[in-house]
């Protein structure tokens, strides 16, 4: 019984390999001699000129930098503020601290097309529009919720004596967060951080919306860019573009892979 | 350290179930008020606020200059009298089914095999690569595979196949294949939470059962499927709603062509607002997607509120 267990589920995850495996065959192929009609065979090994090539021919080095930025602040902002919600409402027990953890949250249940014009609108007014700050902003915002959800409901899972033991050493709220009620998250924190990090590294909508130059534009957007402007010879250039792309959040993840399940776990879902 | 401030201490303590439900005054009160204002701020000022703009926007004819005027429910007709408009809400409604039926189904029959098994996570870690790629690697791969003389079409040659379907130029066909590229980047999540699920499940009953006789399939519908049930509450939930707004492996693959027949309800709300500038018919697609989107997150909603949470 094990063992056909087994069978299958390598039989199964090797043919789940095969689209990645085309991926990085023919993005290592070189542009001049590249055909479509040989997707199967790998022939030469010209990946990081391909990778090269696209970084200076779609503007998407620049958009590294700015997604790396989006990437790891917005989260970064996000874990700290829905902290302190989730920190409010259980630690302090906030009046009608309920009603406005069903605001925050109430956040994340809408389509993300329901502010996508209102936003363009708005950062067109305040030349928010094709900016990095707007980015970061809009970013955050979008974090939140779930952040808040997590923290919330991990903090319910931390005794309240070790709350009163800070009061009685005389410790202020805003050191009994930072002191003590951070640190015990910290698995937690981590885990949102990096859920929220690779949800904004692979955002295309909100950068088709609210931006334009390259060196504001997320790098997914910029791929999406570059796939329908090229064709025929450069379609290895672009499939390289997409390994760049893919691989800071494959590699995150496949890092984290023990410690994300266990961080979700003690999210409780 | 006084003792008024070790009584208020013991006040904070959270409320006992049996306590009338009127918590005592929390001498933070505005310390915890400075603490969740930056969140609802934030949430408020970008999400909420741009949120009742669309809805306003949406009884309104805009193009974007000048101000708004007023119509009425004139969008709302007009999407729905709109052929484009119900092959959309097909196409939607086709994505909610399929990425329902397909990748749950797979992450939950990988989640079985894998489960109690040694290397268990090495096992899985295939089907979990795809899910951290954005929608639009996942279109760029699966584009170049499908298109017509693609990867796919080359296998199918090998084994005799000369002639095989235009994957991505006929409806509803480009639909069901994106499905089936989408799936491959789903899977990994939905066995990943189904194998938590599994591992959460207490040892007894499963001995019970053992000792009872009940193996396979019996031990599957009879103890595993009904202890899963939360879980899967909350899987079936996450897939309704990121099904309902699907855009991204749609926009790299067919950007909702030929014309407009593998259009999703996310794709035509971008399309009507930000290619055709019809802002008042954009916004109510927007909001018609919302209303289904929030009928379809109460089955989910309801499993994170329920009353054992605790809250």
């Amino acid at each position: 019984m094990k063992s056909i267990r087994y069978a299958v589920l390598v039989v199964l995850g090797l043919f789940w390999l095969l689209p990645a495996y085309l991926l990085v065959v023919n993005a290592a192929k070189n542009p001049m001699t590249f055909t479509t009609k040989t997707s199967w065979a790998p022939t030469d090994f010209h990946l990081f000129e391909n990778i090269a090539d696209a970084m200076a021919l779609s503007g998407l080095g620049d958009s590294v930098i700015a997604t790396l930025i989006y990437a790891v602040v917005s989260p970064l902002i996000a874990v700290m503020v829905g902290a302190a919600a989730g920190f409010a409402i259980v630690a302090l027990n906030l009046k009608h601290g309920f009603l406005w953890f069903v605001v925050i949250f109430g956040g994340t249940v809408f389509p993300l097309q329901m502010v996508l014009l209102p936003l363009f609108d708005a950062y067109s007014r305040v030349g928010a529009y094709d900016t990095r700050f707007g980015m970061v902003i809009v970013y955050t915002a979008i974090s939140i919720p779930f952040s808040a959800f997590v923290m919330r409901n991990f903090f319910t899972g931390v005794a309240h004596s070790v709350f009163e033991a800070a009061v009685l050493d005389g410790a202020t709220t805003w050191r009994i967060f930072v002191r003590l009620y951070l640190p015990i998250a910290s698995s937690a924190l981590v885990a949102i951080f990096i859920l929220q990090a690779t949800f904004v590294w692979n955002d295309l909508l909100l950068g088709l919306t609210l931006s334009q130059s390259d060196n504001v534009r997320p790098i997914v957007t910029t791929l999406a860019g570059m796939q329908s402007t090229y064709g025929g010879a450069q379609l290895s250039t672009v499939l390289a573009a997409a390994v760049l792309v893919s691989l800071p959040t494959v590699v995150l993840f496949l890092c984290t892979q023990r410690f994300f399940a266990k961080g979700l776990a003690l999210g409780q879902y | 350290m006084t003792t008024t401030e070790t009584r208020t201490a013991a006040d904070v303590r959270s409320p006992h179930p049996t306590t009338p439900s009127h918590p005592p005054k929390s001498p933070y009160e505005w310390s915890a008020r400075g603490f969740v204002a930056p969140g609802v701020i934030l949430v408020a000022v970008l999400l909420y606020l741009p949120l009742l703009w669309t809805v306003y926007l949406s009884f309104t004819r805009y193009n974007g200059l000048g101000s708004p005027e007023w119509v009425g429910l004139e969008n709302y007709v007009e999407m729905f009298a709109d052929a484009g408009f119900l092959t959309s809400a097909a196409n939607t409604l086709l994505w909610v089914i399929g990425t329902l039926v397909v990748p749950v189904g797979i992450g939950l029959g990988i989640a079985l095999l894998t489960w109690n098994l040694a290397g268990g996570i090495w096992l899985r870690l295939p089907f979990l690569i795809p899910y951290a790629l954005s929608g639009i690697g996942v279109g760029v791969i699966w584009s170049f595979i499908l298109s017509s003389g693609g990867a796919l079409d080359q296998a199918l040659a090998v084994v005799g196949i000369t002639d095989p379907p235009r994957w991505l130029l006929d409806a509803p066909l480009n639909t069901v294949v994106m499905i089936f590229a989408s799936a491959w980047q789903g899977v990994g999540v939905n066995a990943l939470l189904f194998t938590i699920g599994l591992q959460s499940i207490p040892k007894e009953p499963l001995e019970a059962a053992r000792i009872d006789g009940a193996g396979g399939f019996r031990l599957f519908g009879s103890v595993l499927w009904p202890m899963l049930r939360p879980l899967t509450a909350v899987v079936v939930g996450l897939s309704i709603v990121a099904s309902l707004k699907t855009f991204d492996i749609v926009w790299a693959m067919t950007k909702g062509g030929p014309g407009t027949v593998s259009e999703t309800l996310a794709l035509t709300m971008y399309k009507e607002t930000f290619v055709n500038s019809d802002y008042g018919l954009g916004s109510a697609v927007a909001v018609f997607l919302t209303v289904v989107t929030l009928l379809a997150s109460v089955l989910y909603l309801r499993q994170q509120l329920s009353p054992k949470r605790e809250f």
